[in-house]
């Protein structure tokens, strides 16, 4: 009864359809395989990978990149770009030590950190709803301009702030436990699964999704798409900024140049994760495969005994590959 | 359906975008289950009016009545909510995404969870479902995305959805424009299924055989002046073609 899409070719090859089925509506499947690659070549490699203290490592680079990850996959998801987040990310952290310094209660500067993150979120969205240029040179503008900001204020010094016990606040946001496993990853598997929910079972995911992947197509059928995206912009800020106070519950002290060329690291794992770069396809658990597989790279490197400087050569390979399987497995599924 | 008065009357329409005047004086009217096609060659004014019936922009002068009711047709979504459903050529459906999640976009039904609200998706695909089938277009799930269904399945699907929710007018923007003969007599099948269950129906469109074959009357638009509404009797296609082509006076030739 049904139409066939193109003459002489009937739809379903049987053997195949179900798996392409499958793979149609899981982006994330490239990633997984990636993963247990990298993942068996390390543990025949790196004798001491298959460790707790690993994986703990592992999750602690992971969790704060990850955070920041989570958020633009959800704002690229819509269809825009975020290369302010290394900024914004140094912005939060610099915020949070100097009220932390000048003797704040560490939760308000903490709250302080996450208001001005989002509220650059929301400049960036607000310029680009708004004069219509591309998100990606709304937020280089903003990445430059905050950086120097950054570097204007503290005259390129670090800031630290050494309390005589660790604060509570520190503990809540990177204390350890079990271990070397840190709090981060805790925070970074919750904002995974909430955003993860909120994309697939709301109806603003829905209209995320609508947002990114035409955008006068959602206008036209009722969805407020400059307020989504707007939206979306905030949440990637808030995150960068929520990433850059649990780094510094990590380091204690900060530099201005923190966070850079984050952004890039970040974009990277969405995309290994199977998020398309031009929205409307992606999701949150696609990221988390993606995060893994940098953060286990970045271990896994040293660990094998290679030195660090291999660490972005190795994710250029893996981002260029992943892109590549990413796009002829979604080929052949809409085949 | 006993009632006279149209479902829609458009008067007096006029619309400049900047030095342009994309329409002037434009009288336009649908009746109840009638479909109406609206010719007219490219920058006719054909989309402006119907950009300005949907809430995409407003008129400079002029009045909407709809249902007998003077209305002011802020958004879509408000045109929607009159039971004014549009399917736009290219905008109809978003490729990406699961059928599911396209017919139901901007109308997802939701079970509350205390404060949180989720989307049904049960209920949705159940729906999208039943209404695949009534169509007759064969997929394994709802949830598949639109980009594996045909031109002709899109355009159903779209059809479909505004019968779902009830449309009592329906516009429909080249729904056949880019389609293959027999796709082509599926949505044009259709139309005239969705005209017995009651609505009315604008079809805008280039091809007039197309529209001939299925439309009650036709508005001419030229140079965003309206030239002509005439009645399928009045009229052949042939003669549509030669106004359009040659202008109202030249062009028909009948008289």
């Amino acid at each position: 009864m049904g139409v066939r899409r193109t003459a002489g070719r009937v739809k379903n090859p049987p053997r195949f359809l179900h798996v392409a089925v499958w793979l149609r509506r899981h982006p994330e499947f490239g990633a997984f395989v990636g993963l247990l690659i990298v993942f068996a070549g390390f543990s025949l490699t790196a004798t001491r990978f298959l460790t707790r203290d690993s994986l703990a490592s592992i999750l602690t680079v992971a969790a704060e990149l990850g955070i920041v990850s989570a958020g633009i996959t959800f704002l690229m998801i819509s269809g825009e770009f975020d290369l302010s987040v290394g900024s914004v990310l140094g912005v939060a952290a610099m915020i949070f030590a100097l009220t932390a310094k000048a003797g704040w209660p560490l939760f308000l500067g903490w709250i302080l950190a996450l208001l001005v993150s989002a509220g650059i979120g929301f400049l960036n969205g607000f310029i680009t709803v708004r004069t219509r240029i591309p998100s990606f040179i709304t937020t280089l503008g903003t990445m430059m301009f905050w950086r120097g900001i950054l570097l204007a204020v503290t005259g390129g010094f670090p800031v630290s702030y050494f309390p005589t016990a660790t604060p509570t606040m520190f503990l809540i946001l990177n204390g350890r436990f079990a271990g070397q496993f840190r709090a981060s990853a805790l925070w970074f598997l919750g904002i995974i699964l909430i955003l993860n929910v909120i994309l697939v079972h709301t109806r603003y995911g829905n209209a995320v999704y609508a947002t990114g992947g035409n955008r006068d197509a959602a206008r036209v059928l009722g969805v407020a798409t400059d307020r989504v995206k707007i939206i979306n912009f905030v949440i990637s800020a808030l995150l960068a900024g929520l990433a850059g106070c649990i780094q510094f519950a990590r380091f204690l002290s900060v530099d201005p140049m923190r966070g850079l060329g984050l952004e890039l690291e970040a974009i990277a794992a969405a995309v290994i994760g199977g998020t398309l770069l031009t929205g409307g396809a992606g999701n949150l658990i696609g990221t988390l495969f993606g995060v893994l597989l940098v953060g286990m790279v970045r271990s896994g490197l040293v660990q094998a005994g290679a030195p660090a400087y291999w660490y972005q050569a190795f994710v250029g390979v893996i981002v260029v590959v992943a892109v590549v399987v990413n796009t002829n497995l979604r080929r052949w599924a809409l085949k | 359906m006993n009632n006279h008065e149209p479902l829609v009357q458009m008067v007096n329409i006029s619309k400049s975008f900047g030095t342009v005047q994309a329409l002037k004086n434009v009288d336009f009217d649908v009746g109840r289950q009638e479909v109406m096609g609206l010719v007219g060659d490219n920058g006719a004014g054909k989309s402006t009016l119907i950009k300005i019936l949907t809430g995409v922009f407003p008129p400079d002068t002029g009045e909407i009545y709809f249902e007998g009711k003077k209305v002011e047709i802020r958004s879509p979504k408000e045109a929607r909510d009159l039971g004014i459903e549009t399917v736009y050529q290219d905008l109809a459906l978003i490729p990406l995404m699961s059928i599911s999640r396209n017919f139901f976009l901007g109308r997802e039904p939701v079970i509350r969870v205390g404060p949180f609200r989720f989307m049904d998706k049960r209920k949705m695909d159940v729906t999208v479902r039943q209404v695949l089938s009534e169509i007759g277009i064969n997929v394994r799930s709802p949830e598949e995305p639109v980009a594996i269904l045909s031109g002709g399945e899109r355009q159903s699907v779209a059809i479909g959805r505004a019968l779902h929710f009830g449309a009592k007018l329906l516009i429909l923007d080249e729904p056949t424009s880019a389609l293959s003969v027999r796709e082509t007599h599926k949505v044009l099948d259709f139309i005239l299924e969705a005209k017995d269950r009651g609505l009315s129906i604008i079809f805008i469109t280039h091809n007039i055989y197309h529209v001939y074959s299925v439309a009650d009357r036709f508005t001419i638009l030229e140079h965003g002046r309206k030239v002509a509404t005439l009645n399928k009797a009045e009229v052949s296609a042939e003669d549509i073609i030669e106004i359009i082509r040659l202008g109202y006076k030249e062009g028909k030739c009948r008289q």
